[in-house]
């Protein structure tokens, strides 16, 4: 399956500001889409549209800070750069709290700027590819027999076969049957990468 | 006679013809009378008197020729005298009234005699009418009675004082200012009873020359007298010598005008001169008087000090007031005020310079009005001129002090905006930053760039760059220091240029301030800054005003609409409104309820409205919040 190219999606209420931005992200070769207010940009937004977002903290309507409240509501992963005018620290501080990736004040050197927004789409794609491995692990578990979730219950708490056999009641051939067979179905090369999987599958819940 | 014996004794006969030829001949009644009182002798001249014929009455009782209550009496009379020998007529005479036979009266003199030698003894009687004497007498009275109602006519004080000091005659006046009656006063010492102590010898030395000839009365002197009340009487007087009949000087008559009321009059006028000339002279006001067509001048005291000439000089009229003492910078339009005065207003009023012999400069206020003369031809000029130097030098100090504390509170105003501020000047720069680098990325780039690719970041650049001039522009009209001029103005616009700092104040507060203008305004005049500055205030109070209530809708309303006064400009907010505790001081200087305010604001801007002639208030905005307001009037043919 061929990914979408990412987006930088900005958000700023000064069309001038917003302008020069989308000019100057064109010329380095990103694809931009400017948004004029909070609510505009939520209206449109596409969860599984890869990108980050370029955020003017301060607007009225809808502030930044607020859009990032409302993106975290809903799950949304994608990154955000904030720009900020001076004496905004205290609400940069907040913004970065809230899972923010970085903010940078206005006016700002565009290289500073692209770095950050290189970041951001790099965090990006690990969000994306790490969700995309949660779900398969998921996949995978899901196909497991009820007896297998269990041998692979006490599998990850690091219990011997035998205590296992002892555990469930049955005999240690029969957990070690159980254990194969969940290796094979989740992937897994090791114990240790299959304990691994079932803790990201476990924190994506 | 007894005692010296007539040679040539008397026969009886011929005594008694002697005696009748007397009777017939005597002028007087003759009447003889008994013991009893019956008539035995009545002569011809008693015939005439009474107009009985002695025939008739001899042998009549006396009594007929007398009225009541003689008549009755006197029969007791004489029995009275017979028994007691005491008399109350005989021997002595009296006037008494008798009566006639036809019943009238007529007065007598009468005089009675006991003729001695007969037993029971006998009386004669004689009468003399005296009619004439009487009414030659009442005469006299009534004279003398005129002459007293004349003098009690006159309205000054008549006194006559003899050679002893002591009141012959006082008239009617002369009771009424000292508080007694006549009768009270006839006789008394005049220097002891009514002249003070203090003058009492002097005034009776001024008698005592007048009578010795030394010197004559004083034509006219004043004197206090003593009135029975205790009050002192000032009296004027005028007094002549009397003299007797020979021409010698027997006495003082003097005729006296109580003058204290006038006198008072006197003192109480010089005494409220007295003030106004003070008064005038703390107050540096002086006025004057004058006629349109020539005439006598007048200047009060302070006039002179004024304009700086002698009082010995004379006052001036006012064309030569013009040429002599008026700035000449100032004289034509003192000159055309006046004229306009004399010709249509009837009133001058103007503030305008002296300038002074000595050189200086002073600064008047002139109030005038002409009225008509009191003879019709004339016009009378009367005002005042006010030396108002001080006051203008004092005025000015003030109004720079006002200005310096309007400038403060604008600073400050700006103050509470710059975050608004900066970020409004901060934004065209980040766009002018980002224009260029992408621009120069443009260049950069591999395969170069045509031309016209750079023409619109250049444009917006510009554009840019002319947006934060802009502001900081505004800004600099805001807080530079300067002095306060009036120029017509239309609202709409001024409400609009100040669009620019007022909104991004509102925008970093997240606030929308909205902008709602009526067409066809009329024209006000006003300082644009000054102006700008209580909106501004107005609009940054809205804004705090709807931080504080975090629920309310967060919008401003500036609001421009015509009003019966005038152009009204409305600041609206839909906060929580203003207590009542808050409300009553809103407009002292130095309260305020933000941590950081100067509690400037609102007292400078309403006397900011009010110099311009306008109000400042505000009043709840209807569905909550308050609204803050401004009327100013239109300006005049606007």
């Amino acid at each position: 399956m061929k990914e979408k190219p990412a987006t930088i999606f900005v958000v700023d209420d000064d069309d001038a500001v917003r302008t020069s931005l989308r000019l100057l992200l064109r010329s380095v070769g990103l694809p931009v889409e400017t948004f004029g207010s909070a609510q505009a940009f939520l209206d449109a937004f596409d969860a599984e549209r890869a990108g980050c977002l370029v955020l003017d903290i301060r607007m009225p309507g809808m502030s930044g800070l607020e859009l990032q409240q409302r993106l975290n509501e809903i799950h949304a992963i994608i990154p955000i750069v904030f720009i900020t005018g001076h004496g905004d620290v205290p609400m940069a501080v907040e913004a970065m709290q809230h899972g923010a990736v970085d903010f940078i004040q206005k006016p700002f050197r565009d290289q500073d700027l692209i770095d950050r927004i290189n970041q951001a789409l790099e965090k990006d794609r690990d969000n994306r590819a790490g969700l995309k491995e949660r779900d398969a692990i998921q996949d995978r578990m899901r196909q497991l027999t009820p007896r297998e979730r269990e041998v692979l219950e006490h599998v990850t708490r690091g219990k011997a076969n035998k205590v296992i056999a002892g555990d469930l009641n049955v005999s240690q051939r029969t957990v070690e049957i159980h254990r194969a067979r969940v290796m094979e179905k989740m992937g897994a090369s090791s114990l240790a990468h299959l304990v691994r999987m079932v803790i990201e599958a476990e924190r994506a819940a | 006679m007894d005692s010296n014996p007539d040679p040539a004794a008397l026969s009886p006969e011929r005594a008694a013809g002697e005696l009748r030829a007397l009777l017939e001949a005597a002028v007087d009644g003759v009447i003889v009378i008994d013991h009893d009182g019956r008539i035995t002798t009545f002569n011809p001249a008693a015939e005439r008197l009474f107009g009985y014929r002695a025939a008739d009455l001899i042998g009549e009782r006396v009594e007929v020729l007398m009225p009541e209550p003689d008549r009755s009496a006197h029969g007791g009379y004489l029995q009275n005298y017979l028994r007691t020998g005491r008399a109350r007529i005989i021997g002595i005479g009296r006037d008494v009234t008798a009566q006639r036979r036809d019943g009238t009266l007529f007065p007598a003199s009468l005089a009675v005699g006991e003729i001695r030698g007969s037993t029971p003894p006998r009386f004669v009687a004689f009468i003399h009418d005296i009619s004439s004497r009487q009414a030659a007498f009442d005469e006299l009275r009534r004279e003398r009675d005129r002459a007293q109602s004349y003098l009690d006519l006159a309205q000054v004080m008549l006194v006559a004082i003899d050679g002893g000091g002591r009141i012959a005659l006082i008239n009617r006046k002369g009771c009424e200012i000292l508080g007694y009656t006549e009768a009270e006063l006839v006789g008394r010492d005049w220097f002891l009873d009514f002249v003070p102590e203090r003058h009492r010898e002097a005034a009776r030395a001024v008698l005592a020359a007048a009578l010795d000839g030394s010197a004559g009365p004083p034509a006219y002197a004043e004197d206090t007298m003593l009135a029975r009340d205790g009050s002192r009487k000032l009296i004027a007087w005028r007094a002549t010598l009397l003299r007797d009949e020979r021409g010698l000087p027997v006495g003082l008559l003097m005729s006296g005008e109580d003058i204290s009321e006038q006198r008072r009059g006197e003192r109480a006028l010089k005494r409220s001169e007295s003030l106004l000339r003070s008064a005038q002279a703390f107050a540096h006001l002086g006025n004057f008087e004058a006629h349109v067509s020539g005439g006598p001048l007048h200047w009060s005291e302070q006039m002179y000090a004024i304009v700086g000439r002698d009082v010995g000089d004379g006052p001036v009229d006012p064309q030569e007031f013009a040429a002599r003492y008026v700035h000449p910078d100032d004289r034509s339009l003192y000159q055309r005020d006046w004229q306009r005065a004399l010709a249509s207003t009837g009133r001058f009023d103007l503030e305008y310079r002296l300038l002074r012999a000595d050189g200086s400069t002073r600064t008047v206020h002139s109030l005038a009005q002409i009225l008509p003369g009191a003879d019709g031809d004339s016009r009378v000029i009367t005002g005042t001129l006010h030396d108002v130097t001080e006051r203008r030098l004092a005025g000015e100090e003030l109004r720079q002090s006002q200005e310096r504390l309007t400038h403060v509170a604008r600073l400050s105003t700006m103050g509470e905006m710059a975050a608004g501020l900066a970020h409004e000047i901060n934004q065209p720069l980040t766009a002018i930053a980002t224009y260029s680098q992408a621009a120069v990325r443009m260049i950069d780039r591999s395969g170069g760039i045509e031309a016209c690719e750079l023409r619109d970041p250049l444009v917006q650049i510009t554009a840019q760059a002319l947006r934060a001039g802009e502001v900081i522009r505004r800004l600099r009209g805001l807080v530079r220091n300067r002095a306060t001029h009036a120029e017509s103005l239309d609202v709409n616009r001024l409400i609009e240029e100040l669009r620019v700092l007022s909104e991004p104040d509102a925008r970093v507060n997240d606030v929308r301030l909205t902008i709602e203008l009526a067409t066809g305004l009329p024209a006000i005049s006003a300082d644009p800054v000054q102006l700008q500055q209580v909106l501004l205030n107005l609009i940054r109070n809205a804004i705090d005003a709807t931080l504080e209530a975090p629920d309310a809708p967060r919008e401003v309303v500036v609001r421009s609409q015509l009003v019966a006064d005038g152009v009204e400009v409305g600041v609206i907010d839909h906060a929580g409104g203003i207590p009542d505790d808050v409300a009553a001081q809103l407009f002292n200087p130095f309260f305020t309820t933000k941590p950081e305010g100067t509690g400037l604001g609102l007292a400078i801007s309403r006397s900011i409205i009010r110099a311009h002639r306008g109000k400042l208030g505000h009043r709840p905005t209807p569905g909550g919040g308050t609204t803050f307001y401004f009327v100013l009037p239109p300006l005049p043919g606007a």
